[in-house]
C-alpha cells in the first residue's frame, strides 16, 4: 500500500463560483481574476475566472491526506503550475509512491483536468506517525 | 534591454515588515469551510482536544491564508487585486503563480499567533513566447507565540 509505484487515490474537485469566492475571502486573495468575470476575459483574455494555483495545492493536500487517513501527516510538499483550470472544469488530484526507502516517503503527485490536461504536478514527503 | 532595473533591485532587497497574526476559532472554521474540510477537528474544541490538540487545528495549507493577509492588510492592492507590497517596481501586467515549496513544522491552533517574516530570495528574468517573464522568489518563515517553526514557504510568482 506504501510501496514505491503504489497509487494514491484520485479524488475529483469541481469548484463553484462560490466556492471561488469563499477560497479568496478567507485567505484575502484580492486578485480579480478569481471573482471578476469581465475583468478576467477582457484585461487577462482568459475564458473564464481561474481556479486559484493555492487552491489546486489544497486540493493535492486534502488527496494526501485522505490516503494518509490519520496514519501520518504532510512533511513537505512543492509544486507548480503548467496549464489554467477554469471555473466549470473538473479536477482530479492523484498521484503515487515514488520512494518508500527513507524515513519519508516520498510521492509524485498532480491535478489533471477530465481531458488529461496536466494542471499542477509536484512533489511530496510524508512521515508515518510513529 | 533587461526588464528588471536597478530600481527594482533595489526594492528586492528592503525589509519587509513583521506580520503577527492571532489566529481564532473563527478564522479556521472560515478556512476549513471555504476549502471543503469536513473533519470536525477544525470546528469543535472537544473534538480537537480529544485528537490531542489544545483547541480547534487549522487545516495543513493554513499558513497561505496568514501570508496572504501580511501582503495585503498593509497597503492597498493593484488594479487587479493583486497584492502591492509583494510587487517589484516592473512595466509588466499580468502575474501568474508559479512554483510553490512548503515544509510544515507544528501544526496551528486557535489562540496561537503566527509570525511572519518574508524577504524576496531571487528575482530573475527569462525571454518567453510573447516578451520578457519576470521570476519573483519570495520566503516566507512561519513560526508560533513559543518560537518554534510552522512552517517555511519559498514561492515564485511570474511576471509579464
Amino acid at each position: 500500500m506504501t510501496s514505491a509505484g503504489s497509487e494514491i487515490p484520485v479524488r475529483r474537485f469541481e469548484p463553484s463560483a462560490v466556492d471561488l469566492f469563499m477560497f479568496s475571502a478567507a485567505s484575502w486573495l484580492l486578485h480579480r481574476i478569481h471573482y471578476d468575470r469581465p475583468f478576467t476575459t477582457t484585461h487577462d483574455g482568459h475564458p473564464e475566472l481561474l481556479i486559484h494555483g493555492p487552491l489546486q495545492g489544497v486540493y493535492l493536500v486534502q488527496t494526501i491526506e485522505a490516503w494518509l487517513d490519520g496514519r501520518g501527516r504532510i512533511d513537505s510538499i512543492s509544486y507548480r503550475h503548467l496549464a489554467p483550470a477554469y471555473l466549470g472544469d473538473v479536477l482530479e488530484c492523484g498521484g503515487e509512491v515514488t520512494n518508500d526507502d527513507d524515513s519519508i516517503v516520498e510521492l509524485h503527485v498532480f491535478t489533471r483536468k477530465e481531458d488529461g490536461t496536466v494542471t499542477t504536478t509536484g512533489k511530496a514527503g510524508v512521515r508515518w506517525q510513529t | 534591454m533587461p526588464v528588471i532595473t536597478d530600481e527594482a533591485r533595489v526594492w528586492a532587497d528592503r525589509e519587509f515588515p513583521d506580520f503577527d497574526y492571532p489566529v481564532t476559532r473563527i478564522d479556521i472554521a472560515r478556512f476549513a469551510r471555504a476549502t471543503g474540510e469536513t473533519n470536525p477537528v477544525h470546528y469543535d474544541p472537544a473534538v480537537a482536544r480529544q485528537a490531542g490538540y489544545e483547541d480547534v487545528v487549522a487545516p495543513t495549507m493554513f499558513p497561505y491564508a496568514i501570508r496572504m493577509h501580511a501582503a495585503t492588510l498593509g497597503a492597498d492592492p493593484n488594479p487587479d487585486g493583486s497584492p502591492a507590497s509583494d510587487v517589484p517596481p516592473l512595466p509588466t501586467t499580468r502575474a501568474m503563480a508559479g512554483e510553490t515549496s512548503i515544509t510544515f513544522g507544528v501544526p496551528i491552533v486557535a489562540g496561537d499567533t503566527v509570525f511572519v517574516n518574508r524577504r524576496i530570495a531571487d528575482m530573475y528574468e527569462k525571454e518567453g513566447r510573447s516578451g520578457a517573464l519576470v521570476f519573483v522568489t519570495m520566503e516566507f518563515t512561519f513560526t508560533n507565540q513559543r518560537g518554534e517553526d510552522v512552517a517555511r514557504e519559498q514561492f515564485t510568482r511570474i511576471y509579464r
